[in-house]
């Protein structure tokens, strides 16, 4: 199994005509995805590797009633109305790409989400991969397809471009993955790390779970409490990107605000104490991982 | 990026909120129209400057002209003071705090208010905002009454919290703050300090080492300077690029990290790419290496690997052998981290020669 893409997937893509929109819909074509439909206001009837064009998710929708998967690659100004149209016409899974995507947007959208019960990934999401299956996104295009192979490991990363990477280094050791997520790493996400965990916790076929995280947020550490609290039990392995952060002027992002409203949480030190104190495996390297991951699966035999 | 603070109280001001008398200085010869006595703040974006000496006072001209000298070109925490902000000193009977941020763990905007403001400030009590609704006069009332601010303040406090709100919305920052928001003996308010932030880092940060770096990926470019640091080595800075940029971006970049003085080595590193065009970006990369003079003789790591990729090694390779580059180019057979230890070895000489 895997979760949130798999070979039911029927993905439409809204701002299919611009160049990453064009470029995703052929890479996910050729990887086997069944992308349906676009949409691009004004340009309906046009033809983008085969795929029909609407101008509204609607109409879209009317003639591919089956579509159960957006993907969003839009120029940041118009993320909030496009995932608002694909919001309230239901579509249950949102894989939104573009990036710099104002905060206040993506609070807007990701409680627009909540109330409707619809799923967000992302925003700044390279994409979802089941190895073998589906792919949304652009996540293992051209020849980086063939990294992803299908196995036990369930990946989430804040990171797009390490998920490849990730993928290279676990082949190296024959692991392969159930589901690859990248999540971005923007202030507000659609999906944090607990929300995919609990999906990779329901799911048969994933052992053990890789979470690829980095200083800002405190999704991992909201992670560790699940874990603490019994809510997550499958073993994970952990990787923090940014202890050095601190040293750059920039470093101390958000001034007082971000001491009293986050409480101490996002930083490195916080992050990887949370982690461990829940018996959390962390990596150091990337390399470690598949290592630690070896280690838990014969464990668990 | 933050904005300075001068920067910082003309956004205050286009939105209605009231800012002390200022002038921006950036020379001795300045001529001043503000009333004696005065605040000198040295614009810098690093925190405590206060305790860093960025902070004067001045009763007199002899003594503004003295401090404004003492001040230009000082370093304050490795930053260089090239403006002052030359302030009214405001004599206030109360400093209070507000500021509109955002909240990961709620995933809304939250407003934070305090009575209790000033540069020590470690706690304020914080309402979330439902990002469905935003702020209305009657949200903003209701957190006033319930931290127990004076009902003389609740009018005025409202109006400049309202007025915050608005630029928090419209200028789509992720962090606007007053601190202090000093009230004075008639019971008015100015905003003595902003920090306003739109989030976004810079393209490249100055470190204080001598191996530069070009980076691609945020996540990547993350543990790989944490793993360059672990070596002992010294970033010159921190660079980075995502997605699939043009190769004028990268060009841009490379230009920028390489015309800094003493630098020993050179490190292009990045994860396996699911999308950016390898061949494109290593295409900007060499643009920007050939408009750098003299011509580098310090060694280069190369590590990248994605979409064509071979091609793009290919042409590395090429080139290094052509115009005469120390180039040493891998792909991800060869683990990030590892390359991270060839480059301190390559800069520090460590090893005389890679194999």
């Amino acid at each position: 199994m895997s979760i949130l893409v798999d070979e039911n997937t029927k993905v439409l893509i809204q701002g299919i005509t611009g160049t990453e929109g064009s470029r995703a819909c052929r890479e996910m074509l050729l990887y086997g995805t069944k992308v349906v439909a676009g949409v691009r206001p004004g340009a309906a009837g046009q033809f983008i590797e085969g795929v029909p064009v609407y101008n509204t998710v609607k109409d879209a929708l009317k003639r591919h009633p089956d579509i159960n998967v957006s993907l969003i690659i839009v120029p940041a100004g118009h993320v909030k109305s496009a995932t608002e149209e694909a919001i309230m016409a239901d579509i249950p899974l949102i894989n939104i790409l573009t990036e710099y995507v104002p905060p206040i947007d993506s609070a807007y959208i990701v409680a627009l989400a909540t109330k409707h019960k619809v799923r967000i990934v992302g925003c700044s999401s390279i994409g979802i991969i089941s190895p073998g299956k589906s792919k949304v996104g652009s996540i293992g295009s051209a020849e980086i397809r063939h990294v992803f192979k299908p196995g036990p490991i369930g990946i989430i990363s804040k990171s797009g471009g390490m998920t490849a990477e990730l993928a290279v280094v676990l082949g190296k050791y024959d692991l392969g993955q159930s589901t690859v997520v990248g999540i971005g790493a923007d202030t507000i996400p659609g999906s944090d790390f607990l929300d995919i965990i609990k999906l990779f916790e329901k799911d048969k076929d994933t052992k053990a779970i890789v979470m690829f995280g980095e200083v800002g947020g405190a999704g991992e550490e909201i992670v560790a409490e699940a874990v603490k609290n019994k809510k997550i039990k499958k073993p994970i392995v952990a990787m923090i990107g940014g202890k050095f952060t601190h040293m750059l002027p920039s470093g101390t992002v958000l001034g007082h605000a971000g001491a009293i409203v986050s409480h101490g949480k996002g930083g490195y030190n916080s992050k990887i104490k949370a982690l461990k104190e829940v018996g959390i495996l962390i990596a150091k390297t990337p390399e470690e991982i598949p290592l630690l991951l070896n280690k838990i699966l014969k464990k668990k035999q | 990026m933050k904005l300075y603070e001068h920067e910082g109280a003309d956004l205050l001001e286009k939105y209605g909120i009231s800012v002390p008398k200022r002038q921006l200085v950036t020379s001795v010869d300045d001529k001043f129209n503000i009333p004696l006595a005065v605040v000198l703040k040295a614009q810098v974006l690093s925190g405590d400057r206060k305790k860093h000496g960025g902070i004067l006072f001045a009763n007199t001209s002899t003594e503004l002209n003295k401090k404004i000298k003492f001040l230009l070109n000082k370093k304050i925490k490795g930053e260089r003071v090239e403006k002052i902000l030359v302030e009214e000193k405001v004599k206030g009977v109360k400093e209070y705090y507000v500021s509109f941020s955002f909240s990961g763990v709620l995933r809304a905007p939250v407003l934070a208010i305090s009575k209790k403001g000033g540069s020590g400030i470690d706690e304020a009590d914080i309402y979330p905002i439902n990002p469905l609704l935003g702020v209305s006069p009657a949200f903003i009332k209701h957190t006033l009454l319930k931290s127990k601010f004076l009902n003389e303040d609740i009018k005025p406090l409202s109006e400049i919290i309202m007025n915050l709100w608005k630029l928090f919305l419209e200028e789509k920052v992720v962090l606007a703050e007053i601190n202090p928001l000093i009230k004075n003996s008639d019971g008015s308010f100015l905003a003595c300090d902003a920090k306003i932030d739109y989030g976004k880092r810079r393209a490249v940060e100055k470190m204080d080492g001598d191996i530069a770096i070009i980076a691609s990926g945020g996540g990547a470019s993350l543990i790989n300077i944490d793993a360059l640091l672990t070596a002992g080595g010294r970033p010159a800075n921190y660079a980075e690029y995502s997605g699939n940029p043009p190769k004028e971006v990268v060009e841009k970049i490379t230009r920028e990290v390489l015309s800094r003085p003493n630098i020993k080595a050179c490190w292009v590193v990045g994860g396996t790419a699911s999308f950016t065009d390898i061949y494109e970006t290593m295409k900007g990369f060499l643009a920007g290496l050939k408009k750098i003079k003299p011509k580098p003789k310090f060694p280069f790591i190369i590590r990248r690997d994605g979409p064509r990729a071979q091609e793009a090694q290919k042409m590395l390779k090429d080139f290094a052998k052509k115009e005469g580059y120390n180039f040493h180019v891998y792909g991800s057979e060869t683990p990030m981290v590892e390359t991270a230890k060839m480059v301190v070895d390559v800069a520090y000489s460590k090893k005389k020669k890679l194999k």
